[in-house]
């Protein structure tokens, strides 16, 4: 007797053509370790590139990915979310914009600090988030720990519109944080 | 005091830190998870350098693409050397890119802003 496919439980032709029908030119979902951000960021540089995309657009999609995908990975580590699944997306809409999108576990209290953080980039304009850049920048190292604390305003820089978010509530005072950037 | 020579990879840019030509040089991309803990033994050595040298300390950039927290160590090296230059203290920057990568000048500038030593940011010929 031969098992095709189709007697799968996982459906891969659904979710290929999920992937298809939301433009998604590259997914992962899985615990998020260092040298797959790496992997993975190469992989989605030599694409665009493949793509004759400007070296401009390319450094953008690059960069919100790295900043979202080491976010995730340093908040993993801290708080022993390790070996959970983070799911990590690069798609276009419908009018072409690259959009970056990321869910991982976190806090439920974490999470809510992420949204009013968002929240209140929201409200600023561009010049307005060059000069919370620099402020951050110049915070003294010692209130740091281990991060810049510059991502999600770098990210809210090169975005085309306000970030958007979404954190649904999950047992144990856990929550799913999404972020989604639209460049 | 040594030279400070660290390899280049993926991740991280070339750096190359010479003592008596009172030169440092960086190349590459600038994206390591553990940005902090990569620049600090450069940020140590600017430090000794800018005590003890007593020559000028001039910084040769070819970066290409920094993440925030690398944005965040050359920052700190770039306010080291504006201390120095503000005690009289011989210091300069020359960051140089290729045009077709028009973020990098963008990064370049803003660091430029808030620095007032000689700092030239060159596009690549």
């Amino acid at each position: 007797m031969t098992t095709t496919l189709q007697d799968s439980p996982i459906d891969l032709l659904a979710i290929r053509e999920i992937f298809n029908r939301q433009n998604i030119m590259l997914c992962f979902n899985g615990p998020v370790t260092a040298p797959l951000i790496e992997e993975i960021g190469a992989a989605l540089r030599k694409h665009m590139e493949g793509l004759q995309e400007s070296p401009s657009a390319v450094s953008d999609v690059f960069s919100v990915y790295i900043e979202m995908a080491q976010n995730i990975r340093r908040y993993a580590q801290g708080q022993a979310f390790e070996n959970d699944a983070s799911t990590i997306l690069i798609s276009r809409d419908e009018s072409s914009h690259y959009v970056i999108s990321a869910s991982n576990i976190v806090h439920h209290n974490d999470g809510q600090a992420l949204v009013e953080r968002i929240q209140q980039l929201a409200h600023l304009d561009k010049e307005a988030l060059k000069a919370a850049f620099k402020t951050q920048l110049r915070q003294p190292r010692s209130t740091l720990s281990g991060s810049a604390g510059l991502g999600l305003i770098d990210m809210a820089r090169k975005a085309a519109a306000p970030l958007q978010y979404f954190l649904q509530t999950l047992d144990n005072g856990r929550a799913l944080f999404s972020l989604r950037v639209i460049l | 005091m040594d030279n400070l020579v660290i390899d280049q990879s993926p991740s991280s840019p070339a750096i190359m830190a010479d003592w008596n030509a009172g030169v440092i040089r960086m190349k590459g991309d600038s994206y390591p998870e553990n940005s902090f803990e990569l620049f600090q033994p450069l940020i140590d050595w600017v430090e000794a350098y800018l005590a003890k040298a007593g020559r000028p300390l001039q910084l040769e950039l070819e970066l290409v693409y920094l993440n925030t927290s690398s944005i965040r160590s050359m920052m700190d090296i770039f306010d080291q050397m504006e201390s120095a230059h503000k005690k009289g203290q011989t210091v300069s920057a020359r960051w140089i890119y290729e045009a077709a990568n028009e973020r990098v000048g963008q990064l370049a500038e803003e660091f430029c802003e808030d620095c007032s030593f000689p700092f030239s940011i060159e596009v690549k010929r």
